[in-house]
């Protein structure tokens, strides 16, 4: 959205305009007499104009005037409605524009299309796709470290640069072979994703992932993170994953999908594409920016060097 | 040429060769850190952008508060830099054979840190990409023991240097007989 008029509209919105107000604005005295006297030479080229006609011009021209006000103050009160409603739509749309983290307001509409949608290819992300930043996070839920990284940096990043509009963050699956349940809680985080609850899972997880390893019950942790209705919808997601979930591998093979789960292909997908960066461990990420992909990073990276490193390429 | 001479020949060689691929591991070490980390010519503001991300690789090794992170990323590149140009010129080379073994011995140490709390990061050694390792670790190893034999190697002879110089006490000068 153009901010020019945005700002605009909003100002409009907020000194409540009256229909006089935006016709003294937007047509002056000095435009109205310039009116009159195009008019009255226009009946001088015509010829029609002479001394006798002159108190009928006087109210000819005051007639015109009248008339003349009153079609500014009809058309003006169609333009202060036509402003007001669309100063009134200006969040909805900003919000759709931004990051739908950042605008509570906008969350009831996003679950409700959420609702409403059949469940397609999971949306693993956070943010506004149009930010200047892009970051992929190849993570697992079982490791420390990422529960670190998401804890200490990624939540401060989402609720900063993310909700800014600067940050476009896409979660990636890299669940690793070593970590009993991370799998698992990758095809719930996934299934989360389908009906567009990714980011509450998501987040639940990683706040839960000292107690859900202990004896692998995830689902208590993502029922208390969505309504009982999602919920629903992300176990019906998930009745025919019945084999074991896919991981990475050590010699880098291409995991296995269990046919009856529709959420495997996807975790598989990430992974393939895990390889190929190549992340050698969790978390890693990749920062894009202006079309330009710098080289992965590893480890825990706390948020000021993080902010550091985003605000030297916003500064380019 | 009798045998001391060939021996002393030979350590003079091995240091100028040890100097010199200290010199240039240096070298590349500030280049790779420098050079613009994504397809972007050289600049200013690519220069800061690598920085910013050897800030993160610094950052990772969980060693150093955020507010000294920085700093010492920015200063680091530099300074390997200056070292690598200064053991290049080969003047007051104890001195600088000394600094390299005591920043290399620094790096090492901290190699081993990380290494053994578990943590599976990037080197950031020669820029991004080389995740620490036994690899890392081997090499760093070596480039240390390179170091500190440099050092010991400098310090020898400038000391040979300088008994040569000076007269030895009770052996008297020839005179000259009028």
């Amino acid at each position: 959205m153009c901010l020019g008029g945005e700002s605009y509209v909003l100002a409009v919105a907020a000194n409540q305009p009256s229909p006089t107000r935006i016709l003294n604005l937007a047509f002056s005295p000095t435009a109205q007499r310039r009116t009159t006297r195009r008019f009255v030479a226009n009946i001088s080229r015509y010829n029609v104009y002479s001394p006798q006609f002159d108190a009928q011009e006087d109210e000819l021209i005051s007639r015109m005037d009248r008339r003349f006000v009153r079609r500014m103050v009809s058309r003006a009160q169609w333009a202060a409605a036509i402003l007001t409603v669309f100063a009134m739509l200006a969040p909805a749309i900003a919000a759709q524009t931004a990051t739908p983290t950042s605008a509570k307001a906008a969350a009831p509409a996003r679950k409700r299309a959420a609702d409403t949608a059949a469940p397609g290819a999971p949306v693993k992300t956070i943010g506004n796709r149009n930010a200047p930043i892009t970051m992929e996070v190849f993570s697992d839920y079982q490791c420390p470290s990422c529960g670190n990284f998401f804890e200490n940096t990624l939540r401060a990043m989402i609720q900063d640069y993310v909700a800014q509009g600067k940050v476009y963050l896409v979660h990636h699956d890299f669940p690793l072979q070593m970590h009993t349940y991370s799998g698992q809680a990758a095809r719930w985080a996934n299934a989360a994703g389908m009906i567009g609850q990714f980011q509450d899972v998501d987040a639940a997880l990683f706040d839960n992932q000292a107690k859900w390893p202990v004896d692998g019950d995830i689902e208590k942790y993502v029922a208390a993170a969505i309504s009982p209705a999602n919920f629903k919808r992300v176990q019906g997601i998930l009745k025919g994953c019945t084999a074991a979930p896919p991981t990475s591998k050590a010699d880098r093979s291409v995991p296995q999908a269990d046919p009856g789960c529709p959420v495997d292909p996807y975790i598989v997908q990430d992974i393939v594409l895990g390889y190929q960066v190549p992340v050698q461990a969790t978390p890693t990420f990749i920062i894009h920016y202006k079309g330009q992909s710098y080289p992965a990073s590893s480890g825990i990276i706390t948020w000021p060097i993080l902010k550091q490193f985003f605000d030297t390429l916003l500064s380019q | 040429m009798t045998p001391n001479e060939t021996r002393g020949s030979l350590a003079r060689t091995l240091l100028i060769l040890g100097r010199l691929v200290l010199a240039g591991i240096f070298l590349f070490a500030a280049y790779a850190k420098l050079k613009p980390q994504a397809a972007v010519p050289w600049s200013g503001a690519s220069i800061k952008t690598s920085l910013s991300l050897f800030a993160m690789q610094v950052d990772s090794y969980q060693l150093l508060p955020p507010q000294l992170v920085s700093p010492v990323a920015h200063l680091l590149p530099p300074f390997e830099l200056f070292l690598g140009l200064w053991l290049l010129s080969g003047v007051f080379l104890p001195y600088s054979a000394l600094v390299t073994t005591l920043l290399i011995a620094a790096f090492f140490a901290t190699q081993v840190r990380t290494y053994r709390a578990g943590l599976e990061i990037n080197c950031g050694c020669f820029g991004p990409g080389e995740r620490l390792g036994p690899k890392t670790l081997l090499h760093d190893g070596a480039f240390l023991a390179l170091a500190l034999a440099v050092t010991v190697g400098a310090f020898v002879q400038g000391r040979k240097r300088r008994d040569e110089s000076v007269p030895v006490a009770g052996v008297s000068t020839p005179q000259r007989a009028d």
